[in-house]
């Protein structure tokens, strides 16, 4: 345990360490760290099969199209973007020559000319060569209101994309956005002269059987089972160096640990060895097991317009009542991370220095008393007629989280406060009644970050609020003028050091006013067979196979 | 629910034979035994049990049957499983009994009036059953469970909602064959008002194979709300049911087995005991229907 | 004949009809929708979500939305999963043949077993074998199936490892010995209701035929019990079954998915159930209807079946 952390803490100082450094150096410096003693080395040519388990399915093969997390890892090995975010966060260039910034005139000093310069050795996996024209496209598509797009944040902002030549492209922003860059690190390019020949793009038989420029080729799928892609042998990057990147689909969480141990599956990643097997996994032969920090992050979300949530002594006595520490160590087998902030552990702009959450009860009772909070005959608490009672979701079927939600539901009854659970199934509680805040309180794991950038309007601005009428996900209903203030400022400086200030600040204020209770940010552990090597943990995209590119097999 | 082996209908010439028959039949008898124990365990038995059924006591999280004074073991937050299982059957039992009464009571109602008036009512209300039985019955639970808010007396209510149809049935054809008979045809003549004939006269004379659907719907009703709740849909925590209580054994199924062996045991004691007692009402009041 | 099953025909298709409207408002009824897996996404704003929605139809008036769905489906197009973006069609057809192995290999096991402990059970009738497999029975229809597929899964492959916990082939390794030891276990937690149903229904359809004159004849011709069993009995005693099997179809959906859901067998049980947790309308109606027009068919089979077999009964 104690090692552990010591390991966090460096890995998360360092990290700051190299943003501030520039290039290359940041760049190398993970990967000297992640290779072994022994120094393996990959092969001449693509050879082997790696089988990465999933228990979700990847079904949408369109990198452009609305997705979910899972599907990342498809788009990741078949497709490129413009830029690539690596795992200390660094935004490196990918089918760019270079990243656009202030310094070097990609942008302009008041950000709203943007200049990227592209390769001119990239062809699309049918062959045809990848142009300015692509991006273009790209970037066209997204917006086209015909278009079942992922996120349209930022790129609705863009005007007049303008191809200089096949290796050059300007465009203009409606206004300066600096999270922008971070967002382009997930928009992979898609190739023009296939798409732009379908009636829809909605249906396009490109949907089915992708063409990209990455790594990886599209190979098979067998629908409800796996997805097979293949070695692109004229790769301009680095890799590919196995012959065969398999994507197998295993709903049961328990029934894929049992394959990873059989060996059919041949790496793990995310949350799909569950704690309990933790203690049992290190032990396997020939397998290698490590935690990483999640960049979720697991809280007690609270709907703030509740009656009994708007006192802020109420939401500190809950915090207060919550035993963290034992939580984490009996429930979750110590793996994860307590935590007092939003930002994950693993950004260069988390927030250390936060008050200590502290498990007293006494103070907990204190703090309900001198608010008026007095406990009634059944043994609740009750203020002018409001009872301290309320409801507690999360998505039915999270065996972890329902006996969270038990243990907190005994421990406030020893304060005087009623929690009551009922669990929705995760179609249900993920529409309206959490965007339009119809819950009390839910238990929900968030990752707060588009990528790297620390933007968190979305969150956290008033104007979110969608059952206020705002257009965000600030789900908890949360209002802090100062907040919205530092907000505005972090999203449209391009200043490294002032967005720093503006989210330490806005981290301590969040802190203060509780809109939700940080419990912890998980370590998931991953695992995979002995053998591969470049697995590689990036906690600012949403996939494990990120960077299958540079997997091998040692010989 | 000794009263289940006792038919409920009003004297008629049959019952002191289907008694003897019932009594005679030693499977329904087993059935009785079994149920009428395990119904007896569930109401007193957390009484007598050291533990709380909804204590927590982390340290003791995983204990494997046997330890100390928890005989079935302990969850994964160390509730007693002995206790957590028979406050489980009361909900359970609950339910499954209640689902049944309703789901007969609908099923009836559908039937008489369906097989009595026969004509479009008739037809339309059959067509209706036949559409409630063409659907997977556990997406209606799944769809319905996700519709309302989960609570025993949804659920109960979301089970008959799927099974009153068999009964409705069974109701139907059974009228549909009494309707022209002579006492019916002399009630009509007396101008006995048609509820009363439909409720008063012929439904008492169908009472036998109502009966023994009802008590093969109470089996039916147990292991479907077991499902529902092993999925998450159904019964929530911290109260616990048959099927919750598997909720998230698979999980521990290496390490903990325990958490899967013991209330599935106990599931499929009940539900053999309905219909044990099932297949003896069956003979007993010679109801002539699928051998099953 | 002909006026029956035009009648029954005209009936049927009222009757996927009402199931159609039952099932399309009981699904759009549910909150959240197609949409709420796209909620915790920090980049998904509600902008890009009220998009989608009017994108996909899905902001119409719900009648408005229905009618589309069923002029579409009468001219054949069963809609496009929002999952995937490929016709429902295939996405059934694509897991079809999944859960076609695995029931038809349950059902052969439990025709095997059901059919001998059947008749076993009526030509030694009230024996100790009659008497075990009664009860046997019985509480094979009592046992939970998932729960019997996680203790099958607990002693055969955790505790003893013989068979694999789940999924239908390894990768990489697609014969049919592999896909075979991969079968073993989800069908036979599968035929084990199966096999109780089968030897109920072959023990009394025997029952019916071995008392009945012809029966009685060829016993007195001096046939031996066994070619009397196989010719006269088995013979007559089959036909029901037949019928007992199209009424059986359509629980090829409802019983794989239970066993499908413990086993992660890549069926259609599962597929419903994901389609189902993502809200993917489009598929999950064209399950429904996939599985009442099995329905239907089963029923309508077996009315001809029997209306043709026997021209006293007249079917309604």
């Amino acid at each position: 345990m104690a090692d552990r952390k010591t390991t966090n803490k460096i890995s998360r100082r360092s990290a700051l360490g190299l943003m501030g450094a520039a290039g290359t150096a940041g760049f190398l410096a993970p990967n000297l760290l992640g290779k072994p003693a022994f120094g393996a080395t990959p092969p001449d040519a693509p050879t082997g099969r790696i089988i990465v388990g999933l228990s979700q399915e990847p079904t949408n093969f369109n990198p452009l199209m609305v997705k979910i997390e899972v599907d990342d890892g498809v788009h990741f090995s078949m497709f490129d973007a413009l830029f690539r975010v690596m795992p200390d966060g660094e935004i490196v260039p990918n089918l760019a020559v270079e990243v656009p910034s202030q310094a070097n005139g990609g942008i302009s000093e008041d950000g709203l000319e943007w200049r990227v310069k592209l390769r001119d050795d990239v062809t699309w996996h049918d062959g045809a060569p990848f142009t300015a024209e692509d991006v273009k496209f790209t970037l066209e598509l997204i917006v086209n209101p015909e278009f079942r797009s992922w996120r349209t944040a930022g790129h609705t902002l863009v005007r007049e994309i303008t191809v200089v030549s096949p290796t050059e492209i300007t465009w203009r922003m409606e206004e300066p956005f600096s999270p922008y860059l971070s967002f382009l690190t997930e928009t992979f390019i898609v190739p023009k002269h296939v798409l732009e020949a379908e009636a829809d793009p909605n249906t396009a038989a490109f949907n089915q059987a992708p063409i990209g420029t990455g790594a990886f080729k599209w190979g098979n799928r067998t629908a409800g089972d796996h997805i097979s892609l293949t070695a692109n042998p004229d790769y301009f990057g680095e890799g590919p160096y196995v012959e065969q990147l398999v994507f197998k689909y295993i709903p049961d969480v328990t029934v894929l640990y049992t394959q990873f141990k059989s060996g059919d599956v041949d790496l793990l990643g995310r949350m799909y060895i569950t704690p309990d097997n933790y203690a049992e996994a290190v032990t396997l032969p020939n397998r290698v097991v490590k935690l990483e920090p999640a960049s979720s992050v697991e809280t007690i979300y609270l709907n703030l317009e509740r009656p009994v949530f708007k006192e802020l002594a109420v939401r500190e006595a809950i915090y207060a009542a919550i035993d963290k520490e034992l939580i984490i160590e009996a429930l979750y087998y110590g793996l994860p991370e307590p935590v007092e902030t939003f930002m994950p552990r693993t950004s260069a702009y988390v927030h250390t220095d936060l008050p200590r959450h502290e498990f007293n009860l006494d103070r907990a009772r204190q703090l309900l008393d001198e608010a008026g909070w007095v406990p009634g005959a059944d043994g609740i608490r009750a203020k002018d007629g409001v009872r301290l009672a309320f409801v507690n979701s999360t998505t039915s079927g999270n065996h972890l989280r329902e006996q969270l939600q038990q243990f907190v539901q005994q421990s406030l009854r020893e304060i005087g406060v009623e929690m009551t659970i009922e669990n929705l199934p995760a179609a249900v509680i993920w529409g309206d009644f959490w965007t339009q805040s119809q819950f009390d309180s839910v238990v929900v794991g968030i990752t707060y970050l588009i990528g790297p950038d620390p933007d968190v309007t979305n969150r956290f601005h008033s104007s979110a609020i969608i059952a206020q009428g705002g257009r965000g996900s600030n789900n908890s209903q949360y209002k802090n003028a100062r907040v919205d203030e530092l907000l505005e400022e972090g999203s449209s400086t391009f200043d490294t050091e002032r967005r720093r200030e503006i989210y330490m600040e806005v981290q301590e204020l969040v802190r203060a006013d509780l809109p939700f209770l940080p419990l912890f940010s998980d370590n998931s552990i991953r695992a995979w067979k002995t053998g591969i090597e470049g697995v590689e943990h990036n906690g600012n995209t949403r996939t494990e196979t990120w960077n299958a590119a540079k997997w091998y097999w040692a010989t | 629910m000794s009263t289940l082996a006792l038919p409920a209908a009003p004297a008629r010439w049959w019952q002191n034979r289907a008694v003897r028959r019932f009594a005679r039949h030693r499977l329904a008898l087993i059935g009785v035994v079994m149920i009428t124990f395990l119904t007896f365990a569930c109401v007193a038995g957390p009484w007598l049990l050291p533990y709380d059924s909804l204590f927590i006591d982390l340290r003791a999280r995983f204990s494997p049957p046997l330890t100390g004074q928890h005989y079935l073991g302990t969850d994964p937050l160390g509730r007693d499983i002995a206790a957590r299982l028979l406050m489980a059957g009361r909900i359970s039992l609950l339910v499954g009994f209640c689902a049944m009464v309703l789901s007969t009571l609908v099923g009836a109602l559908v039937g008489v009036i369906a097989g009595y008036r026969g004509g479009w009512i008739g037809a339309a209300l059959m067509r209706m059953v036949d559409a409630f039985l063409a659907f997977p019955s556990i997406f209606l639970v799944l769809a319905l469970a996700a519709l309302l808010k989960p609570s025993p007396i949804m659920i109960t209510v979301i089970i008959a909602l799927t099974s009153w149809m068999e009964v409705a049935r069974i109701v139907e054809a059974e009228v549909r064959s009494l309707r022209e008979r002579e006492f019916v045809q002399a009630g009509r003549m007396l101008g006995l008002s048609r509820s009363h004939i439909m409720f008063r006269e012929i439904l008492p004379n169908a009472m036998g194979p109502i009966i023994v659907a009802a008590t093969l719907t109470v089996a039916r009703a147990i292991l479907l709300e077991a499902y529902v709740s092993f999925l998450g849909y159904g019964i929530q925590p911290p109260l616990p049911s048959w099927g919750n209580m598997l909720n998230g054994a698979q999980q521990y199924l290496a390490s903990a087995p325990w958490l899967a062996i013991v209330p599935g045991i106990t599931i499929t004691m009940a539900v053999t005991s309905f219909n044990f007692i099932g297949d003896g009402l069956r003979d007993a009041l010679d109801v002539r229907s699928d051998p099953v | 004949m002909l006026v029956f099953l035009l009648n029954r025909l005209w009936q049927s298709a009222i009757l996927l009809v009402i199931v159609s409207i039952i099932g399309f408002t009981v699904l759009n009824m549910i909150p959240g929708g197609p949409l709420a897996q796209y909620a915790l996404d920090p980049g998904m704003t509600q902008a890009d979500l009220d998009r989608l929605a009017e994108q996909m139809g899905l902001n119409r008036p719900l009648p408005v939305q229905y009618l589309d769905w069923l002029l579409r489906m009468l001219q054949g197009d069963w809609g496009t999963s929002f999952r995937d973006g490929v016709p429902v069609l295939q996405v059934i057809q694509r897991h079809l043949f999944a859960t076609l192995l695995l029931m038809g290999s349950s059902t052969a096991i439990a025709i095997a077993i059901g059919t001998w402990i059947g008749i076993r059970g009526a030509t030694h009738r009230y024996s100790i074998f009659d008497y075990s497999a009664t009860i046997g029975a019985m509480v094979a229809l009592s046992i939970p199936t998932f729960w019997f597929g996680l203790v099958g899964i607990y002693v055969f492959s955790l505790r003893l490892g013989w068979v694999p916990a789940g999924n239908m082939y390894t990768i990489g390794n697609e014969s049919v010995l592999n896909y075979l030891h991969h079968l073993i276990l989800p069908s036979i937690v599968l035929s084990l209701v199966n096999v109780a149903v089968w030897s109920r229904y072959m023990r009394s359809a025997t029952l019916d035929v071995i008392n009945q004159d012809f029966v009685k004849t060829a016993r007195a011709k001096g046939l031996t019990e066994r070619r009397v069993l196989m010719k006269h009995v088995v013979g007559n005693a089959l036909l029901p079954m037949i019928t007992l099997a199209g009424m059986q179809l359509p629980s090829i959906l409802g019983g794989a998915l239970v066993t499908e859901t413990v086993f992660t067998w890549p069926g259609m049980g599962r597929l419903f159930l994901d389609s189902l947790g993502y809200s993917d309308y489009p598929v999950v109606m064209g399950l429904l209807m996939f599985s009442a027009i099995l329905t239907v068919l089963g029923n309508l089979i077996a009315d001809i079946v029997v209306a043709t077999v026997d021209p006293r009964i007249r079917v309604g």
